[in-house]
């Protein structure tokens, strides 16, 4: 150990990374808007309005609301504690999150992006002022600019930022928001306070068995050999062993990384027994995706289909079921998937159920550079691909849906859910705007 | 649902370039004056993190030069000044104040500064 003159120096030396991360996001997103809803409790409903996704402070706290519960069955409870609920409005949330990781790329080169709410920022060469000040000054200018309120925390690796943002919220007025772990005995007491399961990497098997051999902290943890958590734990556990002891290994990603899958499946807005219209939402989801997946220029190399009955509902029969198809070449092209779900479909429907929901995940996805061709079929040419191009350059500019493929068909009204409860597209549609009475 | 009519853009047409002859007549004079065309967006937003629209429904402001369905810029990054025309919280409601020369005195959140007003003027 280094007496505190070398420890300071040390840490001043260091690159610091800073975990930036909006509480309760989706649902202050809803409050900024709705000045009548401040300081009381609000949850925001999953994307076909069937269970709590997102709760904010004040509904949190009141204990008798179930997160991911259907909200039927708890619908009472809401109105009885006078919680306000939302359907989710992605892009509200998506439009309010821009903003602030746009507010963060001002104080630092790297911001890494790690979900909707939350990013690392590397902060280096800071010597003028204090990192608490530093991390005082992203909070205060986001709340500024976008009313969001956020938490700060501020140390040498990835996963100790983590716990020092966790340890900013839950002594929220000592800390106010901001913790920084930039000494020897800061990072110890952390650690210290550290329940193992709440750090992050660690899963719940990892947290049992850890508890098992009398492990509980995350100090207690670092005290393991490395050997046995190598042993038990595999590399990534070491990693984690080694980030909280101050070693740096998780590497900082500027860029997106390419997901893994994507998928879409809404519950339609009343029970479909027709394989025409399901078909329709299929090719819609389709046309969603395939759209993704072309913006982050890749191919899937997996198709999967789904399709169920309402698990909820006692008087209906139930039935579901799933077909992955192996695509035989790569590909984001709409119209190819297309007409491959369709066949999958038609392979897993079966006639006389009432279906409330269809879905489509593509899997396997790989840069489109990288797609082989194989003994029959050439590799496709993308530079060549000005249909498809064209199809995304006329509904870029003219609006989702302007031009789509004919399985799509036009009555996405009839089986599409209606979002009762959605909040205005504040930000992003000029007939949505916020109203001022006056 | 009302429909508003004020301040909807109808689509401009894509102008195309047209072309001019490679080998013959003489060079437009205007080549080298070349400058995009005017764009609002970048005039009136200075910080578009902190913008936010919002649109006025009654006629209780027209003392301030504010009416009914017009639509205001808020930068949320501005301070503002005493007599700035400002959007505050009172009591849960949104009410648009001029700024006071003291602002501890009052008994609002402020939520942005008014930077334009955007009327109709037909």
């Amino acid at each position: 150990m280094c007496s505190l003159g070398n420890d300071q120096l040390y840490y001043s030396l260091r690159t610091m990374i800073a975990l930036v991360d909006c509480n309760s996001f989706y649902a202050t997103c809803e409050q900024v808007f709705r000045p009548d809803l401040w300081g009381t409790p609000v949850v925001v409903l999953s994307n076909n309005d069937g269970c709590v996704i997102a709760a904010n402070k004040e509904a949190k706290d009141l204990s008798e609301i179930p997160m991911f519960e259907p909200v039927f069955k708890i619908k009472k409870q809401l109105i009885k504690n006078n919680v306000t609920f939302f359907s989710s409005n992605y892009t509200l949330y998506g439009e309010m999150s821009q903003r602030v990781m746009n507010i963060l790329d001002a104080f630092s080169p790297q911001v890494e992006i790690y979900s909707i709410d939350e990013a690392f920022v590397e902060i280096s060469g800071i010597k003028h002022f204090s990192l608490n000040t530093y991390g005082h000054q992203m909070k205060d200018t986001i709340y500024q600019y976008t009313g969001l309120p956020v938490g700060v925390g501020i140390a040498p690796t990835k996963v100790l930022a983590k716990l020092a943002n966790k340890i900013s919220k839950k002594r929220a007025h000592e800390n106010n928001n901001v913790f920084v772990i930039d000494s020897e005995k800061k990072r110890i007491e952390a650690l210290r306070w550290a329940d193992v399961k709440t750090i992050w990497g660690i899963g719940s098997k990892h947290a049992k068995r850890l508890k098992n051999i009398g492990v509980f902290t995350a100090y207690e943890f670092t005290q393991l050999p490395e050997e046995w958590v190598r042993k038990n734990m595999t590399v990534v556990g070491v990693r984690i062993w080694k980030e909280l002891q101050g070693e740096s290994c998780i590497e900082f990603k500027t860029m997106p990384k390419p997901k893994q899958g994507i998928g879409t499946a809404k519950s339609f807005g009343k029970k479909l027994e027709d394989l025409g219209m399901i078909q329709e939402a299929c090719s819609y989801y389709i046309s969603e995706v395939s759209e993704v997946l072309r913006n982050q220029k890749s191919c899937a190399t997996y198709l999967q289909v789904f399709l169920h009955t309402n698990y909820f509902s006692d008087r209906d029969k139930q039935y579901s079921n799933s077909i992955t198809v192996t695509l035989s070449i790569p590909t984001c092209d709409t119209f190819t998937l297309i007409s491959e779900a369709k066949k999958a479909l038609d392979a897993i429907y079966k006639p006389g159920y009432r279906y409330k929901k269809v879905g489509v995940c593509l899997s396997g996805i790989i840069p489109r550079e990288y797609v082989q061709g194989n003994l029959f079929i050439p590799p496709p040419r993308w530079n060549k691909s000005k249909l498809l191009d064209t199809f995304d350059a006329i509904n870029r500019k003219y609006g989702k849906s302007t031009v789509f493929s004919g399985l799509v068909g036009t009555r996405v009204k009839e089986w599409e859910l209606i979002k009762e409860d959605r909040s205005p597209r504040y930000t992003t549609q000029w007939r949505e705007l916020l109203k001022v009475k006056s | 649902m009302e429909i508003f009519t004020s301040g909807k853009l109808s689509k401009v047409k894509n102008r195309h370039a047209p072309e001019v002859s490679k080998q013959t007549g003489f060079p437009s004079p205007a080549t080298h004056y070349a400058e995009p065309s005017i764009d609002l967006h970048k005039e009136l937003i200075t910080n578009r993190d902190a913008t936010f629209f919002v649109r006025i429904d009654g006629d209780e402001l027209s003392h301030h030069n504010i009416l009914h369905k017009d639509v205001l810029l808020i930068d949320r990054s501005l301070k503002p000044r005493p007599k700035d025309l400002v959007l505050v919280v009172q009591d849960g409601v949104f009410k648009v104040i001029e700024f006071p020369k003291n602002p501890l005195d009052t008994e609002c959140v402020l939520w942005g500064m008014i930077s334009y007003i955007i009327h109709y003027a037909r």
